[in-house]
């Protein structure tokens, strides 16, 4: 083995098998850190380590899940804010509004945009971003980038049986979030 | 399918993983049960919000540039000196430039060469361990491993070599790295390690203690043959060139090269250090 490695070939081979996985990165850092500068930061950190560790990728495993665990730990390292549970929310109040509105618009279109149609698109990532991570982003990479659940959990490194329940989980309380600040801003009556 | 059976299923529901005969189930399920209903159609919404409020965001073209200009400069900075790249700064101190020099003048070039046999340098242990040295702050040896914890490094070689390297515990130092080489079918372990301030290199070779001792493939000059054998140490100073400490570990030798004092040296090797 030689030790002084040739670069430029090595180079070459990175950029062939990393670069074209630079949008989806891309994507998942915009919605974890929620503001573009931050997003180039950590996008740009994920690829010098990837480039820096790449004798350690193993040559035809999956190269997006072994990038995408090297942002993930990125983001934690640079970004990991405490994000707390969000404050239970009162499902039982969110069904009774659906009920009530249910029977007015059949039509489940009509239905989203009376209940977050004046939502503003930044309120949407808001309430995305406060989510807890874990479910952040098994809700990102399901909901946005339209993978399949084994892909997420090879991704992610854990059972397909709990990529479900995060998925469940985080979309039942990105509902409650959504549903306050339509409330919050009048679009949904008090009672 | 019971309320609790449809719940769980929910999930999959909305994303369409249900086979045939399982959605009709629940759907037959939904159909006669609100509640359940309900769930289905607010987890349904959420993701078309998602889906439609939230389109993939696409990569300006500016941050794609800049990402391969970075990866660029990253391999620029590799081929000068992945020591320099590091910290940044050039950290050639007087004393270390001088090595260089030297050894440059030898020929650090004939590093792990396999010429001729009849070259006793090239299987000396000593003088390798001085040229790799001095090419390790040239930036010619760069490390395949670099961490702040010493058994990261350690694993590292672990499956590669049948001898045990030790890497010593990183206290006071800002980092360390390995690499593998091979040289007539022998393994050698390097490692650096880098320090703050004057004396920031120390670099340490690691190989197998029978195979440098018999003499076939790598060697020793007979006087630090003898010093192994008697105290397991031996010591050789350049006064302000270099120090170096070479010490038995069970099947192990190491030799430990740098410009700091060879009382610091082994302080830190042996762990008893800051
Ligand atoms: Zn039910």
């Amino acid at each position: 083995m030689a030790l002084t490695s040739n670069t430029k070939k090595i180079h070459k081979e990175f950029e062939a098998e990393a670069l074209p996985h630079m949008d989806i990165l891309y994507n998942y850092a915009m919605r974890m850190t929620g503001n573009p500068d931050d997003a180039h930061d950590l996008l740009q950190e994920t690829y010098l380590k990837a480039y820096r560790f790449w004798d350690k990728y193993e040559k035809g495993t999956n190269i997006r899940a072994w990038l995408f665990r090297i942002m993930k730990n990125t983001y934690i390292n640079l970004y990991r804010k405490t994000v707390k549970e969000p404050d239970t929310v009162d499902y039982d109040e969110i069904k009774n509004f659906y009920n009530t509105i249910k029977d007015e618009s059949a039509d489940p279109n009509d239905l989203q945009e009376k209940l977050f149609g004046q939502l503003l698109d930044d309120e949407v990532a808001k309430a995305l971003e406060s989510l807890p991570e874990d479910f952040r982003t098994v809700v990102i990479l399901c909901d946005i980038e339209g993978l399949t659940y084994e892909e997420i959990a090879e991704f992610v490194e854990c059972p397909v049986g709990t990529v479900r329940s995060r998925l469940h989980r985080g979309r039942k309380l990105l509902q409650g979030k959504l549903f306050e600040y339509a409330k919050s801003r009048g679009f949904i009556g008090k009672d | 399918m019971n309320c609790s059976q449809v719940y769980e299923l929910i999930s999959e529901a909305v994303d369409h993983r249900l086979s045939g005969d399982v959605m009709r189930e629940f759907e037959a399920h939904l159909s006669k049960c609100g509640k359940c209903l309900s769930e289905f159609k607010a987890e349904e919404m959420i993701k078309s919000v998602l889906q439609y409020r939230l389109p993939r965001a696409v990569i300006p073209s500016e941050v794609y540039n800049a990402v391969v200009g970075a990866l660029a400069r990253e391999q620029q900075s590799q081929q000068r000196s992945w020591f320099a790249s590091l910290l940044g700064s050039p950290i050639l101190n007087p004393a270390v430039a001088f090595v260089l020099v030297i050894t440059l003048a030898v020929g650090v070039y004939s590093l792990f060469s396999t010429s001729s046999p009849k070259l006793p340098n090239d299987k000396n242990i000593i003088s390798q361990s001085i040229k790799n040295y001095a090419a390790v702050i040239a930036g010619n040896i760069k490390p395949k491993i670099m961490s702040h914890d010493a058994g990261d490094v350690e694993n590292y070689f672990k499956k590669d070599v049948s001898f045990d390297v030790s890497v010593a515990p990183t206290n006071g130092c800002d980092w360390c790295g390995g690499a593998l080489s091979e040289f007539h079918g022998v393994k050698f372990a390097h490692i650096v390690y880098k320090f703050g301030g004057e004396h920031n290199v120390l670099y340490v070779y690691q190989t197998d203690l029978e195979e440098a001792m018999k003499g076939e493939k790598i060697g020793l000059p007979a006087k630090a043959k003898d010093a192994l054998k008697k105290t397991g140490w031996y010591f050789e100073e350049k006064p302000g060139k270099y120090n170096l400490v070479m010490w038995k570990q069970k099947h192990t030798l190491c030799t430990a090269v740098s410009t700091m004092g060879r009382q610091k040296m082994i302080a830190f090797l042996t762990g008893t250090g800051e």
